[in-house]
């Protein structure tokens, strides 16, 4: 090892500044969580809620931008702010590798530069997303329950900022617990409706075995490590990666085998949060909550928790290729699979949905090829345009009175015009157009990965990263026309909800409420699954049906002929509006060096260089001239000039130009069976359902069945002897024992009879005894 | 001079009657009035056999025997009387609490 080699994150540990306000991010939403929670019930005005809930948000907020402000001000490697609360708890004299522990877990928060990104985030994207809910959950305001909505929120911002701010893995644990908990608890708001509650069950579950194979990395890690605290990690990770062997638990194996399972463990975790195939499926399901906790819980928040472990735990990562490896092959595989099934929904939630599995996918695509900050950043930008998205499509669905098929929808470009241009610009940023910020976030990892196989130009790297790099791109292809489908098919054209729909687009909806009916995918087949040529065939039909369902139903106004939406409240398009602006500009932060070169005027890397000192370094840094091969250009000006926008124009080209959607609808009839796969999801649920739920289930009556007769049947024969016992033993003391006490009363009772009838209690029977006593002895003294 | 015959077989059937009240009757009051019936009896007895053989010493039984049965009708008629307080009745079929 060289002198010169940089152990940034060494320095880091030892420059880092106590800070006596840091407490208060995560706990002043916590505060307010108690205080609306447990009063709210009471309080006759939500206002005081919305007091509570967003003052607490917002002034966590301002506190995270003085700390982040204070963070710039320090020097590149002493970037980071601690507090320690208290020790939570000891695990000294537990058993580890090199002898006893003597840890202690304590109650600390760690304010650097990748936590303090992220708590930004988190306060600042939640705080915009509780606005929005004041005026979503408008209509919950009257019934009682929005208070409960706003402290869940709460609740969901104060273990996030616990979980990003945490300064060692049981604190993130106790925040990736405490989101996984509270999104249970809002994706179930709508509790009494049995889909929504099945989908807050769905997701806890799901998540539950992610979270086992994060508890088994974490375990690991102590058990190699001695510690929990990500300083004390980072200083000794190159310390233990030099060791020959490591014995653990019997075995025997190199630090690299080890880091491989611990990496493999971890991200196990992160595909339960960060919605990775095979654990993805609660996010689709997810949508049954309110629209600000689908942005909340999607966009900005809780599905970044795991990029964030593993942007953190970057040490044991970039030590453990196979790990890495399983990353940038699930990453790809979600990337590309999530995006086709975009393709075929017609739920405008529900393409936002697979949308953001898909961007996930992208991001672990460049934590696998070791680009921690390119998938980090990644994650921001993404945070703004799926934030923005998804609180768009809130204030779609709400104008709409709560419509979410996008057939029945259409030309809202000119009846909520902030909106619309708000999910446009999104639209641009998520297809990755230059200059907006997809195009920065998305192309540096398409880059990085491909970079991995072409290895400057030697072509020699794994070709896992040539088929990750492909079917990233195919995944972008896909991003692109799935989101200009959903442009098109919400914005313009006519607006069919009103029954102006001269080509039959409207379907009977399911999607109706606040929620999505078709979260369960029983309906797949049936429901959405409608082809738009089945909508054709059957539109007469299908509308008469609509006024039939409308006097039905009084409180389903979903198609009001004549009735037209309108801009929804500034609450509602004011954080849409912000988010999308960040979405424009938001890529700037991390622009690429190559185009710095071009137009030097903007500096480079700028996020890339901030989250730097976090990273752990293998080899020496490379700060020599670094000339970026002309294929990244080439790359770059394909994707954005051709690629993107071929997708974009192809969508707007079927769905737009055509306002008849034809050539759609031709498609689906040439390839009937493909269109109904991609529709249903690949049927992955219904796999899931008979390959593991079902067989599970009947398993578990099995053990029922030998609970109830073999466990029970002991438990129930023994009372069942007893039983018998005690009743011979019943008949022992009945008959045997009280029979001879009752033998000898009776004797007594018996042989006394004779004595008992001379008592007749007459006095004059005695006396005429006692007289003939007397005469009896007269008599024997005349005789004598 | 009444034969001394004469009022023992008086004084017999004075005791007899006395005796047979004394069993059959069921009255207490008519009990206790037979037994001073048979202290009359004896009395008549002490009279008749201190006239018979000249004694005085009879006499001065009989009136002892008087004084003694005072008392004894005293103590009688209380026990009658604190008998009907307590039971309502001086029928002595009625009072049986010896009965085995």
């Amino acid at each position: 090892m060289s002198a010169d080699m940089t152990l940034a994150h060494a320095a880091a540990t030892a420059a880092s500044q106590p800070s006596s306000l840091l407490w208060l991010i995560p706990f002043l939403p916590f505060f307010g969580f108690l205080i609306n929670g447990l009063s709210g019930r009471k309080l006759r005005n939500t206002t005081v809620v919305d007091f509570f809930a967003l003052g607490s948000v917002g002034i966590a907020f301002l506190l995270t931008l003085w700390h982040f402000i204070q963070l710039i001000g320090l020097p590149a490697d002493g970037r980071s702010l601690h507090q320690s609360l208290w020790t939570w708890f000891n695990v000294g004299g537990a058993h580890v590798l090199g002898g006893m522990s003597t840890y202690k877990i304590e109650w600390a928060y760690k304010f650097d530069v990748l936590s303090g990104c992220m708590a930004l985030l988190v306060s600042g994207a939640g705080f915009l997303i509780h606005l929005f809910s004041t005026g979503y959950m408008a209509e919950e305001r009257n019934d009682g329950r929005y208070y409960r909505f706003m402290a869940y929120l709460n609740l969901f911002v104060f273990s996030m900022l616990n979980l990003v701010l945490g300064a060692n893995i049981m604190m993130m644990f106790l925040g990736w617990e405490g989101v996984g908990l509270c999104s249970y608890l809002l994706i179930g708001f709508y509790f009494e409706k049995e889909f929504a509650a099945v989908a807050g069950k769905k997701a806890f579950v799901t998540n539950r075995i992610g979270d086992f194979g994060f508890m088994l990395g974490f375990f690991l890690i102590f058990q190699v490590f001695g510690s929990l605290d990500y300083d004390t990690l980072m200083g000794s990770v190159r310390e233990v990666a030099n060791l020959p062997l490591i014995t653990l638990f019997g075995h025997t194996a190199s630090p690299t085998w080890w880091f491989n399972l611990i990496g493999c463990c971890l991200f196990v975790g992160a595909m339960g949060k960060s919605a990775q195939i095979p654990l993805y499926v609660w996010l689709p399901d997810a949508m049954a909550g309110p629209t600000p906790v689908s942005a909340l819980i999607h966009a900005a928040t809780m599905v970044t928790s795991g990029l964030y472990m593993i942007t953190r735990l970057n040490f044991i990562y970039v030590n453990a290729p196979v790990a890495l490896a399983v990353v940038l092959a699930f990453g790809s595989l979600t990337a590309f699979v999530a995006a086709t099934m975009g393709l075929a929904q017609y739920d405008i939630k529900k393409v936002l949905a697979y949308s953001t599995v898909s961007q996930l996918g992208f991001m672990f695509m460049g934590m696998g090829a070791g680009a921690f900050s390119a998938g980090m950043f990644h994650v921001f930008t993404h945070a703004f345009f799926k934030a923005s998205l998804f609180l768009g499509s809130g204030a779609v669905i709400a104008a709409c009175h709560h419509e979410q098929d996008m057939r029945n929808m259409g030309g809202l470009k000119k009846l909520m015009p902030i909106t619309a241009m708000s999910m446009i610009l999104a639209t641009f940023a998520i297809a990755g157009i230059f200059p907006f910020s997809g195009f920065f976030s998305k192309d540096e990892i398409l880059w990085k990965v491909f970079e991995g196989w072409y290895q400057h130009g030697h072509y020699t790297g794994p070709t896992l990263n040539l088929v990750a790099w492909i079917l990233g791109m195919l995944g972008a292809f896909c991003t692109a026309f799935y989101m200009t489908r959903l442009i098109a098919m919400t914005f313009y054209g006519n607006y069919r909800g009103g029954g102006e729909d001269p080509y039959g687009h409207t379907v009977q909806s399911e999607a109706h409420g606040h929620d999505d009916h078709a979260a369960h995918d029983d309906h797949g087949a049936h429901g959405h699954g409608h082809a738009p040529v089945h909508a054709q065939e059957n539109h007469v039909h299908e509308l008469d049906q609509h006024h039939d369902h409308h006097v039905d139903d009084p409180e389903d106004h979903d198609i009001v002929p004549g009735h037209h939406p309108h801009e929804v409240s500034w609450r509602m398009w004011l954080p849409v509006a912000v988010l999308a602006g960040l979405a424009v500009v938001g890529g700037f932060l991390n622009y690429p060096e190559s185009l710095h070169r071009v137009l030097p005027i903007v500096p480079a890397e700028l996020f890339s260089k901030w989250i730097e000192p976090l990273l752990y370094q293998v080899a020496p840094a490379h700060h020599g001239e670094h000339i970026p091969p002309t294929i990244e250009y080439g790359l770059m000006a394909w994707a954005t000039l051709i690629w993107a926008p071929g997708a974009m124009l192809l969508a707007w080209w079927i769905y737009k130009v055509d306002p008849t959607w034809s050539r759609a609808i031709a498609f689906v009839e040439r390839f009937p069976n493909l269109f109904r796969w991609v529709n249903a999801k690949y049927y992955v649920d219904e796999f899931y359902d008979a390959a593991i739920i079902e067989p599970l289930k009947r398993f578990s009556a099995q053990l029922w069945s030998f609970d109830t007769w073999v466990v029970d049947g002991m438990v129930n024969g023994a009372a069942r002897v007893t039983l018998i016992w005690a009743e011979l033993m019943h008949w022992v003391d009945e008959y045997l024992i009280d029979g001879s006490v009752d033998l000898v009363e009776y004797m007594v009772q018996e042989s006394s009879a004779v004595f008992r009838g001379l008592q007749t209690g007459r006095v004059q029977h005695y006396a005429f005894v006692m007289f003939l006593g007397f005469l009896v002895f007269a008599f024997w003294k005349f005789i004598a | 001079m009444v034969n001394l015959n004469a009022v023992l077989l008086v004084s017999f059937l004075l005791f007899s009657i006395g005796i047979v009240g004394v069993l059959i009757r069921r009255n207490a009051l008519v009990i206790l009035m037979c037994v001073e019936l048979m202290l009359n009896a004896a009395n008549l007895n002490f009279i008749a056999f201190a006239r018979h053989s000249g004694s005085v010493s009879g006499q001065a039984f009989a009136l002892l025997v008087m004084g003694f049965a005072a008392a004894e009708v005293a103590v009688g008629l209380a026990l009658v009387v604190a008998l009907y307080r307590k039971r309502d009745t001086v029928q002595v079929d009625d009072i049986n609490l010896l009965k085995g």
